[in-house]
């Protein structure tokens, strides 16, 4: 099946920084898809290769297997919601909803009543006479959203589209958007920094590091077979052990990733160490514990505070954060407390020479 | 141990004090000159304009008759004198619209391309004009329009010699030449007042986020129907701002006119002349309330339009 999006070694190049540097991706129709990655990793600048805003330095996009080389955005069966959501102050909801169709020249009759329907659509039946500026944030970018889908795009793009709402309001629109997208049956591609998000709402998911594709596949191969170091500690802050640290913990001579939450404290296991620091995230603390006899500058501060401990581990000796959750005693810091885990939670990862 | 407080450090640290514990009393300070020189200084003299309006003049005596009449603007209503009115507003609404035809590329040039140095080269290229003296400005310009100045002259260069004497020989607005023709005195107004119009122009689309043009083209639009239904509407209350400028300097300027074109009295000279020679200050101050009526009604006019409705 010819894939909805597709990159060729695709590069786009601003002078000397390369803000996408030979990317190639392949996004299947219907596919809820994520990019995800760090402010300046190219996310943003791939969905401006799709959308069109940005012309590839080198390589090809193609959108269902055309060529994207000589089409301007105007001409792309591809819509946006924008970051900051675009709306057009001057004009009314449902004007702004029936935007795309005014354009294609849709009679005026037909055009607000099919506005009507999206906002219906998005839930805001009633506010078509509005103008944005009278909307809450979430408001405005349903009517983003709906602008958006009005067309009946083939694939509707978002910019960090849950970047400027309330965490509450966050959740309640990342199941909308999920269900909208499964009603519809669009190709959505989402760009976000926020790994939860893609996590979430994601069926496919292309964690970017400096104008590359770091790794790509399912939310799950994401989160529990990180292919690099950067993947590891990006997507869900791992403890990224060196090879050394491998060895010592008994598997082979290969970088490996090991889940903070997959590490128990117990009586007997296979390291011990002392709590150099502890950071309360209400589901649970996040542990800095280092193996062995802390050096004394690491050591735990005088106050009792969290210490600054580096997250590699071949960085800072063998700092090693774990996730204790609520309802297990946390230990004091400066407590000895030795740590187990499955076997299996010790990913090697295959991108780390 | 260390007080709670900082000691006052003189009559300074008293006084925020005070404009901290009323707030209101530090505004009323500011506002205080300012409004003494508008309530008075300004709104006064425009209160006694339009009340001398009201006034007439006594034909046989040529004194001034303070009674309430409305013969003066009746006046107004006189073939010669309506066709002032009528020439001036013209002239605005020409000036105005060519204003807007050529602001706009330059305000949209500054306002989404300009970067840096060019923005620097633009407000010194819009402004430089203003800085020099407007008298130095309109005879220079006489210079260049003259029969034997150097348009004429470079017309006659490139064998554009009869396009000018043809535009020359247009009836009305055509003359012996450019300097005592109306285009002459359109160009010159023109081409004074272009930076008042430029500059809200620019500012109106700086405020246009690129995002917004991009969503228009996202959605399908090309440039012409952004530029319609996006650009052009979010930048109206800068067009607006810009015209209320050049309409308004226009209407009441009487040293152009006088200067460069076919002699025939604006607005302006005629107020200039009832109030001087003529004595006839009723019919100087009625000719001074057009302007302002003009105005008044232009902007109820573009408020009802929507024009500020993006503000």
């Amino acid at each position: 099946m010819t894939p909805a999006v597709e990159f060729r070694s695709v590069s786009r190049h601003f002078g000397v920084v390369k803000a996408v540097d030979q990317v190639d991706l392949s996004i299947a129709e219907g596919a809820f898809f994520a990019m995800l990655g760090p402010s300046g990793s190219g996310k943003t600048t791939c969905l401006r290769l799709i959308s069109g805003f940005e012309m590839p330095s080198a390589g090809a996009v193609r959108i269902f297997g055309q060529d994207m080389g000589s089409v301007p955005p105007n001409r792309r069966h591809v819509n946006t919601v924008f970051q900051d959501y675009a709306l057009f102050p001057h004009m009314s909801v449902r004007d702004n909803v029936a935007y795309g169709l005014m354009v294609r020249g849709v009679a005026r009759r037909a055009r607000l009543a099919r506005a009507e329907e999206m906002l219906a659509l998005v839930k805001l039946d009633g506010f078509g006479d509005r103008k944005p500026a009278q909307l809450s944030g979430g408001q405005r970018q349903r009517v983003a959203l709906a602008r958006a889908l009005v067309g009946e795009p083939r694939v509707l793009l978002l910019d960090e589209p849950l970047g400027a709402l309330d965490l509450k309001l966050r959740e309640a629109m990342q199941d909308e958007l999920k269900s909208l997208q499964q009603r519809l049956g669009i190709t959505f591609v989402f760009v976000t920094h926020d790994q939860s998000e893609a996590l979430s709402m994601a069926d496919r998911i292309a964690v970017f590091s400096e104008g590359r594709v770091a790794q790509v596949g399912t939310p799950s191969d994401i989160y529990q077979r990180p292919a690099t170091r950067f993947v590891a500690d990006f997507v869900g802050s791992s403890n990224v052990l060196p090879p050394d640290l491998t060895v010592a913990l008994g598997g082979p001579r290969a970088w490996a990733s090991l889940r903070p939450e997959a590490i128990r404290l117990v009586a007997d296991g296979r390291l011990t160490g002392t709590v150099t620091g502890a950071r309360y995230l209400g589901a649970g603390t996040r542990l800095m514990v280092q193996a062995g006899a802390p050096p004394a500058s690491i050591g735990p501060r005088a106050d009792g505070g969290p210490t600054d401990a580096p997250r590699y581990l071949g960085q800072d000796e063998n700092g090693i954060a774990v996730l204790v959750p609520a309802g297990v005693a946390v230990p004091e810091v400066g407590a000895e407390v030795t740590l187990d885990w499955e076997p299996s939670a010790l990913h090697l990862m295959a991108g780390e020479a | 141990m260390s007080a709670a407080t900082h000691p006052a450090r003189g009559p300074g640290d008293r006084l925020t004090g005070l404009f901290w514990r009323r707030p209101k009393l530090l505004t009323a300070l500011l506002l205080l000159p300012p409004l003494l020189w508008l309530g008075v200084v300004y709104i006064g003299s425009l209160v006694a304009l339009l009340v001398q309006s009201f006034y007439s003049i006594d034909r046989f005596s040529g004194l001034v008759v303070p009674e309430f009449t409305l013969r003066t603007y009746g006046e107004l209503l006189i073939p010669s004198n309506f066709d002032i009115i009528l020439r001036t507003v013209t002239m605005a609404a020409a000036v105005t619209l060519a204003a807007v035809v050529l602001a706009f590329p330059v305000a949209y040039f500054a306002a989404r391309h300009a970067k840096g140095r060019w923005k620097a080269v633009f407000y010194l290229g819009v402004m430089l004009p203003l800085w020099s003296s407007y008298l130095v400005k309109v005879y220079a310009w006489k210079l260049i329009l003259a029969k034997e100045g150097i348009v004429t002259w470079a017309a006659e260069g490139i064998g554009a010699g009869n396009v000018l004497s043809a535009v020359l020989a247009t009836p009305v607005i055509g003359g012996n030449s450019l300097s005592t023709s109306y285009i002459g005195t359109f160009l010159v107004f023109l081409y004074v007042w272009l930076p008042y119009m430029i500059l809200p122009m620019q500012a109106a689309l700086e405020r246009v986020p690129a995002s917004m043009l991009e969503a228009s083209a996202d959605l399908g639009a090309g440039g012409w129907r952004t530029l319609r239904s996006v650009i052009l509407p979010l930048a109206l209350p800068g067009v607006i701002a810009g015209s209320i400028f050049t309409f308004s300097l226009t209407l009441g300027d009487y040293i152009i006119p006088q200067i460069i074109g076919s002699s025939r009295f604006f607005i302006g000279q005629t107020v200039f002349s009832l109030q001087g020679t003529a004595g006839n200050i009723p019919l100087a101050a009625a000719f001074a309330v057009v302007p302002i009526v003009i105005m008044l009604v232009y902007l109820t006019l573009a408020r009802k339009s929507g024009a500020f409705d993006a503000l």
